[in-house]
């Protein structure tokens, strides 16, 4: 029971299109499973289908067959507001493009999620000032987006995602707005939380780097799981050069 | 091709057009509305027998000018935001600018046109339709009014095409010299804003200062004479203007600092959208509070007249209807009186003096009006002793009860041996009084045809000493300036109300992604529809409650013309409340369905 998986995705397809229209396939019975602690990266070439699995995988849209189960409880099973307590409770999301509310400071913005469990205000500013250590960002928790860096904005979005503990983190294109530096500092953070705090977390990205701080990269492939890359004992470098290796005859 | 390009874009965003349309459609249909009253000079002075009528309307005709102009304004705001982006566009792939200029001229142009067009149409049905049903409510025909008149179509034309041109202009040349790129990200929201505080405290002690001399200027109007309506215009607009921006942002700013109070649900994102909006907000908030104001104020003058005409009848006679030796079909026809308390009264004329019998009179003495007041009076009763001894104000009550009466006779009361012997010819006169004069109208007025006609009374010259005629000469004079008042009032209201929408949807756009992200995180929808409810809510209600005090002190510079102004005065603020609480409910939905998706992947 302890050790039951975080996600696990059975036979999924999504197809696109009403049934008297146009229609498209783009996923076509996708399987995986995400262990409790894991750091797993999702790659794959453009339109292979990514977006759609994590959009699926994070209750934003419903699989058109299959199952998504994600600690324990079958998501294509809620509805309305189930659904939408789900995601404020056990997912935590990070977006391309930070998806931050412009009129509200960071503390705000990181408060949000706590304040909608009704979480008592002297207990939500401890959590918020908690995560805003570890993040590094405690020092701009009083600015508005607009006063934010890229990465710091990227920052503020992990700790609103992360603020209420969830059981998985996930992202899509995290890193794909920030400059390398950031990138690098993001990726770095992510890791410890991986690392120190056990935090469960599911990455899309084209980046090849980004995707070396994974410990499993799953290739994706025109709606289907294609390949599979273990980090193991190999250094970063190592796996580094493997994935790219990967992707080069992945993707002919 | 670029025509093409244009047609495109709107059938693009089709909604959001529907929303500007109609707004524009709206705001086109009450300006003809209005017109169609204002530009009829000869209506105005047949009907207003006030030599200021014709400044009233000028007045009114400004200050909804004004108000299209600011709502004009703002809808061009709305169709630039959601243009912009896409003429940006255009030019990064190679448009030539001075094309995309012209595109921007024709396509401005062209929806104001249209909606101009459609407008004026929609006005000339709502005006027919208002005029009838205020016509039947106030039994006044309006001579010389009519839903179409062309002096109201053209200048509706006119006012808007030149607003439009000018609008197309504005939004040429902004395109053309804004940077492409910030176009293309225009749709951020600037962040915080500072304010000094000693400024703060300025504005709200300016507020109080200036609402104070504004209300004092109504109430003394007796010492400040003609003084007080511009001293009270001049401080209350700018008193409410500081109050919305300092006052309210204050408030706001207060809650948001109750860290137990915001931090529950989305409370905090409610707070600091009103926040940022209420700044954004402040000239037009305080420009609906005073239309408000000045719509809820006209409605209710005109329903305080419409109040006041049997009133001013009443202290002319005390019966309903006095018929003169009426037939058997008469009596039965006036039994169809509703909870009329009858009484008859056997009468002879003999020369200059008319007779009536002492039992009669003591079972039922005379009930006559003592006048105390504009439009106020208390019943008066007369017995045989108060009658014989009267000083020629009880014959002038009493006049009406003589057949065909065209001189004042003196009234005696007398034995029935007495009025026996007397020669003559005996009349019967029977009175009816009923709780609801007006309610009962039609009935009374049908009574009183039948009596005059059954008595041969030349109507041609009313005399008016019955509470019918009474009511018919004050009612001619005053309907006029009712319905212009619920004219008015109910024009306002659709505009002001028309405006405050308009605003608030026009955010929508900007807002949209927000409302996503926050489903997206987990927020139910049933709580985003809570806080858009009390958000616009806090938008409605703000200049709505301002708008209301300042009614409640604008109505004592009416005391001098009505006996009390004050009187069922919930009757124009329930009508109007409720018409205000449908345009929030519509706002609210509109806004709802633009701002909340069920599809929450699509981006
Ligand atoms: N709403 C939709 N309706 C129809 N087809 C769609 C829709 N969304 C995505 N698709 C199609 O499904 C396929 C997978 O799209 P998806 O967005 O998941 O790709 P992706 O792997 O995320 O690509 P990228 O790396 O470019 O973001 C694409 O071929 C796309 O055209
Ligand atoms: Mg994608």
């Amino acid at each position: 029971m302890a050790d039951q998986p975080v996600v696990v995705v059975d036979q999924v397809t999504k197809t696109y299109g009403k049934p008297n229209e146009k229609q498209y396939q783009a996923l076509k019975g996708i399987n995986l499973t995400v262990n409790k602690g894991e750091f797993v990266g999702i790659m794959g070439a453009s339109g292979s289908g990514k977006t759609t699995l994590l959009n699926i995988l994070s209750t934003l849209d419903a699989p058109t067959s299959g199952q998504v189960t994600i600690n324990g409880q079958d998501v294509t099973q809620l509805r309305g507001n189930q659904l939408s307590d789900f995601r404020a409770k056990q997912i935590g999301f990070i977006f391309q493009d930070f998806n931050l509310l412009e009129n509200l400071t960071a503390r705000e913005n990181i408060t949000l999620p706590l304040s909608l469990q009704n979480v008592s205000a002297r207990q939500a500013r401890g959590a918020v000032d908690k995560i805003a250590t570890t993040l590094g960002i405690k020092g701009v928790l009083g600015h508005y987006p607009t006063e934010l860096s890229g990465g710091q904005k990227q920052r503020v979005a992990a700790a609103r995602a992360l603020v209420q503990e969830p059981a998985i983190l996930f992202g899509d294109e995290p890193t794909g707005a920030l400059d390398s530096t950031s990138a690098r500092e993001l990726l770095n953070t992510m890791e410890t939380l991986n690392q120190d705090q056990g935090v469960s977390i599911l990455l899309v990205t084209h980046d090849p780097f980004s995707a070396s701080y994974a410990q499993r990269i799953l290739f994706i492939k025109d709606g289907q799981i294609g390949q599979e890359l273990v980090h193991g004992d190999k250094t970063q470098e190592e796996f580094y050069q493997e994935i790219l290796s990967t992707l080069g005859t992945f993707q002919q | 091709m670029l025509n093409k390009l244009a047609l495109g874009g709107i059938r693009s965003r089709f909604r959001d057009y529907a929303v500007l349309f109609s707004g524009l459609v709206i705001s086109g249909a009450i300006f003809y509305m209005f017109m169609a009253l204002a530009t009829n000079s000869e209506f105005i002075a047949k009907n207003a027998p006030v030599t200021g009528a014709n400044f009233i309307f000028m007045f009114g005709a400004v200050l909804l000018a004004i108000i299209t102009l600011v709502y004009i304004v703002y809808a061009n705001t709305f169709l630039m935001s959601m243009r912009q982006r896409d003429y940006a566009m255009f030019i990064m792939l190679g448009a030539k600018s001075n094309k995309i200029g012209q595109l921007i001229f024709l396509e401005t142009v062209l929806i104001g046109l249209m909606a101009t067009a459609v407008g004026v149409i929609v006005g000339i049905g709502l005006t027919v339709v208002t005029a009838n049903i205020l016509m039947a409510q106030l039994h006044a025909p309006l001579i010389g009014f009519s839903g179409f008149y062309l002096p109201a179509v053209l200048s509706t034309f006119a006012f808007f095409i030149v607003l439009f041109v000018i609008a197309a202009f504005f939004n040429q040349r902004r395109l053309l010299k804004t940077p492409i790129l910030q176009l293309l990200h225009a749709d951020q929201t600037p962040n915080r804003i500072k304010q000094k505080r000693i400024w703060f405290i300025i504005q709200i002690v300016g507020a109080v200062v200036l609402l104070a001399i504004g209300y004092a200027a109504m109430i003394y109007i007796k010492f400040f004479q003609l003084l007080a309506i511009p001293l009270a215009l001049v401080t209350i607009v700018a008193g409410t203007y500081f109050l919305f921006n300092s006052l309210f942002v204050g408030l706001i700013a207060l809650l948001k600092r109750q860290e137990r109070f915001a931090n529950k649900g989305i409370r905090m994102f409610t707070l600091s959208q009103l926040s940022f909006r209420i700044r954004d907000y402040t000239k037009i908030l305080s420009v609906v509070a005073m239309l408000f104001a000045l719509a809820l104020g006209a409605i209710t003058i005109g329903i305080g007249f419409n109040h006041e005409i049997p009133l001013m009848a009443s202290s002319q006679s005390k019966y309903d209807v006095v018929l003169h030796n009426p037939s058997t079909n008469l009596i039965r026809q006036a039994e169809g009186l509703t909870d009329a308390t009858k009484v008859s009264y056997n009468q002879k004329i003999v020369g200059e003096n008319v007779y009536y019998v002492d039992t009669q009179v003591k079972a039922h003495p005379f009930l006559v009006p003592k006048v105390t007041g504009l439009g106020e009076s208390t019943t008066r009763t007369l017995n045989a002793g108060a009658i014989n001894k009267d000083d020629g104000s009880a014959a002038m009550a009493l006049n009406e009860f003589i057949p065909n009466a065209r001189e004042v006779k003196t009234p005696k009361v007398v034995s029935a041996a007495v009025f026996a012997s007397l020669k003559g010819q005996t009349n019967t006169i029977v009175t009816y009084r009923v709780p609801d004069f007006v309610q009962q109208y039609d009935r009374i007025k049908a009574l009183v045809a039948a009596d005059d006609k059954a008595n041969k009374v030349n109507t041609s010259i009313p005399m008016m000493n019955s509470k019918f005629t009474a009511y018919e000469v004050i009612n001619g004079m005053f309907s006029g300036l009712e319905f212009m008042g619920f004219f008015l009032g109910l024009a306002f209201l659709a505009m002001l109300a028309s405006t405050l929408m308009f605003k608030i949807l026009s955010g929508a756009a900007y807002d949209k992604s927000r409302y996503l992200m926050l489903q997206k995180v987990g927020v139910r929808p049933g709580l985003l529809r809570k806080s858009i409810r009390q958000e616009i809510g806090a938008l409605f209600l703000l200049p709505g409650l301002v708008g209301v005090v300042h009614v409640l002190f604008g109505l004592q510079l009416f005391r001098t013309l009505m006996a009390n102004p004050y009187d069922r005065i919930w009757i124009p603020f329930t009508i109007f409340i409720v018409l205000y609480a449908l345009y929030y409910g519509l706002t609210v939905w509109l806004y709802q369905s633009i701002v909340i998706n069920k599809q929450l992947a699509a981006k």
